[in-house]
């Protein structure tokens, strides 16, 4: 693979080195067999000044990257597989070349002048090259450069400005190879799954049955629920933050606001007062002696009693205008 | 009160004597239910609240005028200019009949309410039904007798209900909740009796439900849910068989009739459960019959086998059928509740909307107070005697609680089953620490059906024997749900009373001050437009545009047409060049847009702004793009520091246009973004200021008509502002050839 | 008792017009119909008064008989169009003020015709040679126009009025004299006419008052149109229609009004769009403006919980002011209407039923309200249709009725029933429409007797009672109905 590459960049330099006095049309047939064996193509930095040379009857698509990872740019290393994919589709999908359009590969490490002349600080970089002559001429030769907004696109996003730019022309569909592996490999842990349960079961069927694991686990999911847990994980808000005076801020002071924190604070208070209440109702009418029975009973109350006040006061933190409160968290 | 003394006078009560105490707290909880719904007529008036009710309203006004058929297939010309809305068929026709018929019994009876005070007051109505409808199900699930009278105040007052159900809030929740929990009662009595008399009101009411919310998948869900727990759980059984596939059998059929439902139940994955199971049932029914001639060890293997089988490849023909199209997959607003960063990517009009935000942790705390913690500790108690119905509160409360996170409007949902779990386990406390000895508890239950079992199965072995206890803890208790009953008056009337059609302010003196720019701003364009001026605004203000102003609009609350919202969205976040042409050929006449840079009001257009052009971006991504409107350093200006395109954007322009001339020279300042703005304002070409009201909220303009002399009304209007130097010398003689 | 005597007082002269049962069709005229020349008018003043935003014309004319025999017709001549808009024609003996008002009506005959008459019934024929002085006075709505028709929000408005120097008349007047009482002492312009004897020219103006005359003997039915246009920094308010409901409740002991506006701005249109800026400021400035802002609507004595809502709600920008002395209703409209807009809206209050109820000696009741109750302003208010429903007790029998308004501007009246509140029989209704009136007509009186049966008023309760009684007993009977399809199991 890598000797390949390697031959093939190889051939391309000195490809790019005859290039230059070619006719555009004998450049594109030329690039375009190229691209036939492996699309997107990889481009030097001599190549890339032929195939974007003008005059040109057709159009290019060159995406600029730094994949080496000394560059630490993980945006281009998402991206290349798509534009792979992207690219392959493309040639495959129209072998007679209807729409005259080329993709290119520019790594940094190939082609640090290029970057240099366009004046680039960040890769990747994504730029169409319309043809200057032929039908779809346009009048300007430099070429549409697209944005990488919102994280690494997909394939389908770059086709569609591609095709929303090259009109009236074949627009071949990315097409995404079926994921073998990933169907196998489920697959395989499924049966395995369903083997181990009919193996073991004699051993899990009891905990399964465990009738207090259940009603631990739902109270636990329903405290976590209730407790703004799923906030956190949409909007991944921090765990803490700093108050501006280099302290810790705990509690977010916002009423629609909260940090991680609050989550696990607020829901194991809920937990204990569940729980003190729950002991209340079942365990203590059940103990004999009426001395201990009283002082769980009142030390019970007294729990539920003072985590209310705090619960209450907690919220005054969130809510500036909440009126009530309870002793002794005034 | 009064109830209690009268208790105390009689002593251990008769069984006559205790029904009519039922009765009498019963209607004095659905008293207080309706009561403490009505803060916003008794502050304000009787209006209709918000956005969504004013159109639930108007087509209510229309079934009344016109009749049931011709409000079937109604055809609103008025509202998606120029698409138009089928409406009769893309709406829950439940509420709006349900007022009808109200409306036509109080005229059978010569009695002149008329059908604003109806629409008004029907929420709260319905709200004293759901605390009845609490009772019945809270029933179902104990034999203690307070628990049903607790569940049934939890749920008259609880806030996360009243949010929705206040007076004027006139929407399909109304009457929905009621349904929801009733549809629930008739399920658990159903299950328990395994009648299919019971099966079928619960289908009955599934499909009222079906007519009146989208909500009904929730059922769709639950119900069927229950039924596969119960499987797994070995606790198949004839009556659960009878009363599944009766209420689903019909209740399908009933939900078939509505045409905004349709064909969906067999054709989306939200149904697809509920169909499997359907399924399931059969087949486990089959198996049940099959286990009386196979017998012993090789059932056990037989069983399982066939079971995990069909189930694998009932799962496996769903995936395919999906795949394969012949079934939808799940609705965008379905699937961002599993999905969770689905809607912000994809939707973004559904990730706009306030009420599709996840749930903080204040927010329960707010809307169910100390309810929240005692739901885990009812299910802990529902889990010492595991009943068939004390199942389904537990997945129900699971669910509810899952759903109420994700979705902030999904709270209305859950807080039912908190109401009756928490009612369970509070009313346990009660009885143990206030009734004098096991005994008692068990004649107590004679009311009760079949109680005698389980009151001495529930009731504690010894009982609470020091007086001690009983009092710190029964005081305690009282303590807390007083705090609750404050707590929900207070929530009520701060939070969720507030027509936001009116704003109140506070004088210095302390009186109260109307706001009512809104209604000024409607009533004007209802009586000096012309009939059929079409209004170009933000969606959000559509639905009263229709109701109060009497207007077509381009687009609103229902949100049916992705790209049409994107038009008004590029039209308003655009240049003028831009919008103009956009505005003419949509027979735009007038443009309304909402600023609250004079008042401090923080709702307005610009703050919506950034949601326009992101909705306009996902549809015309090369022309509107969300970064142009960020300062390099990322940030979203009004003031000098704005970007140009923000400047250039209409509704920069309409906000700001002639706002500085309210202030001495380099004055100006927007009090809600709370900026000062550049000294001289926006020019406006091709519209033009038609009204604002009082406060500014509401500003009007008029789209100008063609120029008559030819020019582009860029020329003209630099013409008609005399700027000599530009307009005169390239334009002034050429026109006056023209002319 | 004071009530009950006025009424009887006038009952004694008009009640012959107002029966219970509509009114039969005039006598019409023959199509060729010219009044006959059987007066002149001795001497004629025609006063024009433009003060308030309808023209008020008045004209005093001594008459004289110059036929052999009685006579006891006098017409006067209008054309279509005025007569489309006159209203309020009111007829008084200047000599001796106790005659009351002559009975005048429209004497139907031509409908084509531009020139059309009222009829004045003198109520004692004139003799040969007799003379009599007539005060007639009406009013026309819609009266003027807008010169310009456009202006600014901040400038002052112009209107202009069309009349005829010599006063209309269907006989020949021997000496009479046309005074013009303008808006404002700004009279920017109006028609000039060559002077006679020691005078230059007509009019002599001084203050807001035009002179046009003396004049010489003019024959009949000469005229001189003429126009005047002045300043009027008023709003034109013109009430198109007001649907004036009233319920009379015995059980309640209450009076509830309710009265429905169209009200309309006639005056000078915006010439460009609504500037808030500009509004906001010119208050500050000078608050008098061409806009209407505000409107007072004083109430009876007594009045309670007024309202003030329109199509889509209560209008919070209204305030009520009542006590022992006056109870006025301030309404502020949503926005300044300005020329050519419209602001429909809904008025109503509550009062006491003494205040407007007396019980007869003979058990009967007497009703006694105002006509009108309208907005009282300074620049006046013209009503084009008004729409009047009194609704009295169930049962309500013999019914009699007096407005105490010109007859010629009632249309029609009825007797009616209408059902609402559990009514079983429906209330009588009675049912008055009339048009072309002005606020000078506020303090007219509608006057209603009718009886009601005490058996009647007993009849709702009861009937109310036996019908809940008949809903429990039906429910009680379902109750008892047993749906379970065995015994084994309870339904």
């Amino acid at each position: 693979m890598r000797f390949f590459k390697s031959l093939l960049s190889a051939t391309l330099l000195i490809a790019g080195a005859l290039a230059a006095k070619k006719s555009p049309t004998e450049r594109f047939s030329e690039y375009h067999t190229k691209a036939l064996s492996s699309s997107p193509l990889k481009l030097s930095e001599t190549s890339y000044k032929s195939l974007t040379s003008t005059p040109r009857d057709y159009s290019v698509v060159v995406l600029l990257t730094a994949l080496e990872n000394r560059f630490g740019c993980q945006l281009c290393r998402d991206f290349q597989p798509e534009y792979d994919l992207l690219g392959k589709g493309w040639v495959k999908g129209d072998k007679k070349a209807e729409s005259r359009l080329l993709f290119g590969t520019l790594d940094f490490v190939d082609g640090r002048d290029v970057f240099v002349s366009l004046g680039l600080q960040t890769a990747p970089v994504l730029l169409l090259f319309q043809p200057t002559e032929g039908p779809h001429a346009v009048a300007s030769k430099d070429p549409i450069r697209y944005d990488f907004t919102t994280g690494p696109p997909t394939a389908e996003q770059v086709h569609g400005w591609l095709s929303r730019h090259l009109t009236d022309r074949p627009h071949p569909p990315v097409k995404r190879p079926i994921n073998w592996q990933r169907w196998a490999s489920a697959i395989t842990i499924i049966l395995g799954g369903i083997t181990l349960v009919a193996t073991a079961s004699p051993y899990i069927l009891p905990v399964i049955q465990n009738r207090a694991l259940w009603a631990t686990g739902s109270m636990f999911f329903v405290l976590l629920f209730t407790s703004g847990y799923m906030f956190c994980q949409i909007r991944n808000v921090p765990y803490v933050t700093g108050n501006g005076k280099g302290g810790v801020s705990y509690f977010a002071g916002s009423f629609q606001n909260q940090h991680g924190l609050e989550t696990q604070v607020v829901g194991g208070l809920y937990g204990i007062l569940a729980i003190t209440f729950t002991v209340l109702v079942t365990k203590v009418p059940t103990i004999s002696n009426p001395r201990y029975q009283q002082v769980a009973a009142v030390a019970c109350g007294g729990t539920i009693f003072l985590l209310q006040s705090a619960l209450l006061s907690i919220f005054r933190i969130k809510n500036g205008g909440y009126p009530f409160s309870l002793p002794p968290f005034m | 009160m009064a109830v209690a003394q009268q208790n105390a006078l009689l002593g251990p009560p008769s069984q006559s004597s205790r029904t009519l105490l039922r009765v009498v707290i019963l209607l004095f909880i659905a008293g207080a239910a309706i009561a403490s719904r009505l803060f916003s007529v008794i502050r304000f008036e009787s209006i209709i609240h918000e956005f969504d009710p004013w159109f639930n309203f108007r087509a209510t006004k229309y079934l009344v005028a016109n009749g049931f058929y011709k409000f079937w297939d109604w055809f609103d010309d008025r509202t998606w200019h120029p698409l138009g809305r089928v409406t009769g068929g893309t709406l829950y026709p439940g509420l709006m009949v349900t007022s009808g018929v109200i409306y036509h019994i109080l005229q059978a009876l010569t009695i002149p309410i008329d059908i604003r005070n109806i629409c008004v007051l029907l929420a709260p109505a319905f709200s004293g039904l759901t605390a009845f409808a609490a009772y019945l199900l809270t029933n179902e699930m104990t034999t203690s007798p307070s628990a049903g009278l607790l569940a049934a105040a939890f749920m008259g007052i609880a806030p996360g209900y009243i949010s929705r159900s206040v007076a004027g809030s006139y929407d399909n929740e109304a009457i929905a909740i009621f349904l929801l929990v009733f549809t629930f009662y008739l399920w658990i009595k159903a299950l328990k009796l395994g009648s299919m008399l019971w099966g079928a009101l619960c289908a009955l009411f599934y499909g009222y439900m079906v007519a009146s919310w989208g909500g009904y998948a929730f059922i769709t869900c639950i119900l069927p849910l229950h039924a596969f727990v119960l499987i797994c759980m070995g606790r198949y059984s004839r009556r659960l068989y009878v009363s599944y596939t009766t209420w689903y059998a019909l209740g399908t059929l009933a939900s078939m009739q509505i045409p905004f439902v349709g064909f969906l139940p067999v054709k989306t994955s939200e149904h697809m459960p509920a169909l499997g199971i359907f399924g399931f049932l059969q087949l486990v029914g089959f198996i049940d019959y099959v286990r009386s001639a196979i017998s012993g060890r090789q059932f056990q293997a037989f069983l399982i086998t066939v079971l995990v089988a069909t189930f694998g490849i009932g799962l496996a023909g769903l995936v395919a059928l999906t795949s394969l199209g012949y079934i939808a997959p799940w609705g965008g607003r379905f699937y961002s509740l599993w999905d969770t960063g689905y809607a912000k990517v994809h939707i973004p009009i559904i990730a706009s909307v306030s009420e599709h935000q996840p749930t903080a942790w204040p927010a329960f705390f707010f809307d169910l107070n100390i309810l929240v913690w005692l739901l885990p500790a009812g299910i802990w108690l529902l889990y010492k005697e595991l009943r068939d119905e004390h199942v389904f509160v537990i997945t129900y409360a699971l669910c509810g609680s899952y759903f109420a996170g994700v979705m902030v409007r999904l709270m209305l949902t859950l807080t039912p089953i908190v109401c009756v779990a928490a009612a369970i386990a509070a009313s346990k406390l009660l009885d143990t620490y206030l009734v004098k000895s096991p005994s008692q508890t068990s004649t107590s239950e004679a009311g009760e059906k079949k109680a005698p079992k389980s009151a001495d199965k529930t009731a504690s072995p010894l009982g609470v024997s020091s007086m001690v206890s009983k009092l710190t803890i029964v005081g305690a208790m009282i303590v807390y749900l007083l705090m609750f009953v404050s707590h929900c008056t207070w929530v009520t009337s701060n939070a969720y009373s507030s027509p936001s059609v009116v704003l109140a302010s506070r004088m210095p003196d302390g009186s109260q001050h109307i706001i009512d720019d809104y209604r000024e701003a409607y009533q004007w364009l209802r009586q000096n437009t012309k009939e059929d001026a079409k209004i170009m605004s933000w969606w959000d203000y559509g639905y009263q545009i229709g109701g109060m102003a009497d207007r077509p609009t381009l687009v609103d609350n229902n949100t049916w047409n992705n790209t049409h919202i994107a038009t008004v969205g590029k039209a308003m976040s655009s240049r003028e060049e831009v919008s103009y042409p956009i505005m003419r050929q949509h027979e735009v006449d007038y443009v309304l847009i909402v600023f609250g840079g004079l008042l401090g009001y923080s709702g307005d257009d610009i703050n919506k702004f950034l949601w326009m052009v992101r909705i306009a971006e996902g549809i015309w991504p090369e022309e509107v793009k969300e970064r142009d409107f960020f300062t390099a350093r990322g940030e979203y200006r009004v003031d000098d520091g704005a970007t140009d395109t923000m400047k250039n954007s209409l509704m920069y322009k309409m906000s700001y246009h002639n706002y500085q001339s309210m202030f001495p020279p380099g004055k100006a300042a927007d009090r809600v973004r709370g900026v000062q703005l550049p000294s001289e304002g926006p020019v406006l070409n091709t519209i033009e200021e038609a009204y604002t009201t009082e406060n500014w909220i509401i500003r009007i303009y008029k789209v100008k008509d063609l120029d008559n002399v030819g020019r582009d009304h860029f020329s003209a209007a630099a013409f008609d502002r005399g700027q000599k130097k530009k307009a005169t010398k390239k334009r002034g003689p050429r026109v006056l050839r023209v002319d | 008792m004071k009530p009950l005597s006025i009424a009887t007082a006038l009952f004694g002269i008009v009640s012959t017009v107002l029966a219970a049962e509509p009114r039969q069709s005039k006598d019409i005229l023959p199509k060729d119909f010219k009044p006959p020349q059987v007066f002149k008018n001795a001497n004629l003043v025609h006063i024009i008064s433009l003060e308030k935003n309808y023209a008020k014309e008045q004209i005093n004319a001594v008459i004289e008989n110059v036929s052999p025999e009685l006579q006891d017709e006098y017409y006067v001549p209008f054309t279509a169009d005025q007569l489309s808009r006159v209203g309020g024609f009111e007829v008084k003996d200047r000599k001796d003020a106790g005659a009351g008002r002559f009975v005048a009506d429209v004497a139907e005959y031509d409908p084509l015709s531009d020139v059309q008459y009222y009829r004045i019934r003198l109520p004692t024929p004139l003799k040969a040679g007799g003379q009599q002085t007539l005060g007639i006075s009406f009013y026309y709505l819609r009266a003027y126009k807008a010169l310009p028709a456009l202006i600014d929000q901040t400038d002052e408005q112009y209107l202009s009025y069309e009349f005829s120097i010599y006063a209309p008349s269907a006989y020949p007047t021997l000496k009479q004299k046309t005074e013009v009482k303008a808006g404002s002492a700004k009279i920017p312009d109006y028609t000039k006419l060559a002077g006679t004897g020691d005078v230059p020219e007509y009019p002599q103006k001084q203050g807001t008052k035009l002179t046009y005359g003396p004049f010489d003997e003019k024959p009949a039915g000469a005229s001189s149109p003429a126009t005047v246009r002045f300043e009027f920094t008023k709003p034109v308010i013109h009430i198109s229609a007001l649907e004036r409901d009233i319920e009379v409740s015995h059980w309640g002991g209450n009076v509830a009004f309710e009265e429905r506006y169209t009200i309309q701005h006639l005056g000078a249109n915006l010439s460009t769009q609504f500037n808030r800026v500009k509004w906001a400021q010119s208050q500050f400035m000078n608050p008098n403006s061409h806009a209407l802002k505000e409107l007072r609507v004083p109430l009876q004595v007594g009045s309670d919980d007024a309202y003030f809502t329109d199509t889509i709600g209560n209008v919070s920008t209204s305030h009520f002011r009542s006590n022992k002395r006056e109870a006025v209703l301030e309404l502020k409209p949503r926005y300044p209407i300005f020329g050519g807009w419209k602001y429909p809206f809904t008025i109503g209050w509550n009062s006491n039923a003494a205040n407007y109820l007396r019980r007869t000696a003979t058990g009967g009741f007497v009703f006694r309200t105002p006509f009108l109750e309208g907005p009282k302003q300074a620049e006046g208010v013209e009503y084009e249709h008004i729409d009047l429903r009194v609704l009295l007790p169930e049962g309500a029998q013999n019914v009699k009725l007096l407005a105490d308004i010109p007859e010629s501007s009632i249309i029609e009246h009825t007797v009616g029933l209408h059902k609402t509140y559990l009514d079983t029989i429906g209330r009588t209704a009675v049912h008055i429409k009339a048009r072309n009136l002005v606020d000078e007509f506020r303090d007219r009186e509608l006057i209603i007797t009718y009886d009601v049966s005490s058996s009647i008023t007993l009849r709702k309760p009861f009937i109310v009672f036996a019908s809940m009684l008949a809903v429990f007993t039906l429910a009680w009977a379902v109750g008892k109905i047993d749906v379970g399809f065995s015994k084994t199991k309870q339904a």
